[in-house]
């Protein structure tokens, strides 16, 4: 009686765990990028390394980028954007975690737009954010857009007065995540 | 198996509930997101973080750095070595009348290897260079080692009195060839202070003296520390290993031993492109052959050369074109 009863909560434990794991839907080559433009210059950079999660059940959802892979055409100016603005030695990663507020049935093929609320860290500051976007669901993956805007001072990164009419104050991030089910 | 269950009902009831209550509480909505995120930390800390930017430039001062330049990126170099600041007021400006000024470029073939050339106007010699980064510091690996080769000629006429007072004689275009090579070993330790150590081999065909070696072996060091993101200090200094043949007769030479190691400090500033190294060194010469093997200035009686070095660097990606300054 005693061997059955922990073999069946044995097996309880596993079958939550299995489906849990089943609601995963996951990425490490995310799609993240950024753009400034300024009369004087435009700056693009794309990170094609982004981590992401989203767990079908809770609907939560965590992405987290390291600030080394973001690649610039440039490389001077890439330097620079670790070495003096986001100093990625001190904070290695950018990072979401939040949830998505629409109670979608991500099991369910179709296109639906949702709003993800969390908190964002750059530069080691974390804020609260809500951020729009679209989730095409199909059999056996997510596809998840998303785009917003960040300005630079509420996340303390500095631009200096001499260098402030080539970087905008206001950064257009963007993004595209193919989840796949785990 | 069923009358099991129903008779051990709080069983599945109880994690039933425990669960439902897990699910809806916000406390579980905090913890399930820090367990993605730290899902994601996991994997993301498997692949290597490279240490980026161990020193501002290719060069400390006179010498190499372990950096490279990325590939398809072009760096200028302008550098400047004015006359010594005991050379006088009326007669020299204090060293201002004059300069020694080396031209260079620097091209990047891939990521980690460039080759340069440069053309110096002391003792109007040419040189190329080939840097290669063997091994990149990292999360898992201490330290940057770069591997460096040059190549000089220099192109005076035959038979011109040298700094150091010889007359230097050339029967052949092969006379006038040197050759170095460095192993630059760097570690950035934070993201103030970075040292670097650098072994150097230099081989010159034509001595000037038969008292001056012809291969000469150099221990170099050197660093940098950062006072503010765009303000540096930068320290090099080049001790030398001689076989001094002259002097085992008590400095039988004609002349005494003339050269001497080359210590130098300086001030790097960034300024968005450009890199501007100011500096105070005893050494004129801005190849590796004339700096570390044939430099006559001595800080102790005041032949000390201000200098620059300014760097551009210029991006030839294709990708670079649109969103270049």
């Amino acid at each position: 009686m005693k061997v059955k009863r922990i073999f069946l909560s044995f097996l309880l434990v596993l079958v939550t765990s299995w489906t849990m794991a089943q609601s995963l839907y996951r990425t490490s080559v995310g799609e993240l990028s950024f753009f400034s433009k300024t009369p004087v210059l435009d700056i693009e950079a794309v990170n094609q390394k982004t981590g992401a999660i989203l767990n079908a059940t809770t609907r939560d959802l965590a992405i987290q980028a390291k600030i080394t892979d973001f690649q610039f055409p440039n490389k001077l100016m890439q330097e620079h954007f670790n070495e003096n603005y986001m100093e990625s030695e001190r904070f290695p990663t950018t990072k979401f975690a939040g949830k998505i507020k629409e109670d979608v049935d991500f099991s369910k093929p179709g296109t639906y737009p949702v709003t993800a609320e969390g908190n964002l860290t750059i530069h080691g500051v974390t804020k609260p954010v809500t951020v729009k976007g679209s989730l095409v669901a199909t059999a056996n993956s997510l596809q998840v857009k998303f785009s917003f805007q960040v300005r630079t001072a509420d996340y303390q990164i500095e631009v200096p007065t001499l260098v402030f009419n080539k970087i905008a104050e206001v950064i257009a991030v963007s993004g595209t995540l193919n989840l796949v089910k785990q | 198996m069923i009358h099991f269950l129903y008779s051990q009902r709080w069983l599945p009831a109880s994690v039933l509930f425990l669960l439902l209550f897990l699910g809806t509480s916000p406390w579980q909505g905090v913890v399930a997101q820090d367990d993605l995120l730290s899902m994601l930390e996991e994997e993301q800390s498997k692949e290597p973080t490279y240490t980026i930017a161990t020193f501002k430039a290719s060069r400390l001062i006179n010498g190499q750095t372990i950096e490279t330049i990325s590939k398809n990126h072009l760096n200028f170099w302008i550098s400047h070595r004015f006359g010594a600041v005991n050379s006088g007021f009326i007669a020299n400006f204090f060293g201002l009348d004059e300069a020694k000024i080396r031209l260079g470029l620097e091209y990047g073939l891939t990521d980690r290897w460039l080759v340069g050339a440069g053309r110096s106007s002391l003792e109007k010699t040419y040189d190329l260079y080939t840097k290669y980064k063997v091994l990149r510091q990292s999360n898992t690996v201490p330290i940057t080692v770069t591997a460096m080769a040059g190549w000089g000629i220099n192109t005076m006429p035959t038979g011109y009195v040298m700094e150091s007072g010889f007359t230097m004689k050339f029967n052949d275009n092969i006379e006038r060839y040197s050759y170095w090579s460095q192993v630059l070993v760097a570690r950035k330790f934070d993201e103030k202070l970075s040292l670097q150590v650098m072994p150097t081999l230099i081989h010159v065909n034509k001595v000037e003296d038969p008292s001056i070696p012809n291969q000469l072996f150099a221990l170099g060091g050197g660093g940098r520390y950062k006072l503010s993101q765009r303000v540096t200090l930068s320290a090099e200094y080049y001790h030398t290993f001689r076989e001094l043949k002259g002097d085992e007769d008590g400095g039988g030479g004609a002349f005494p031993y003339p050269y001497r190691d080359a210590l130098s400090l300086g001030v790097d500033i960034e300024t968005g492109g450009h890199v501007f190294q100011f500096h105070l060194t005893n050494a004129r010469g801005m190849v590796e052959k004339q700096f570390i093997g044939q430099n006559v200035g001595s800080w102790g009686k005041g032949d000390i050369f201000y200098g620059f070095n300014i760097a551009r660097t210029f991006s030839l990606d294709k990708a670079a074109r649109n969103t270049h300054k």
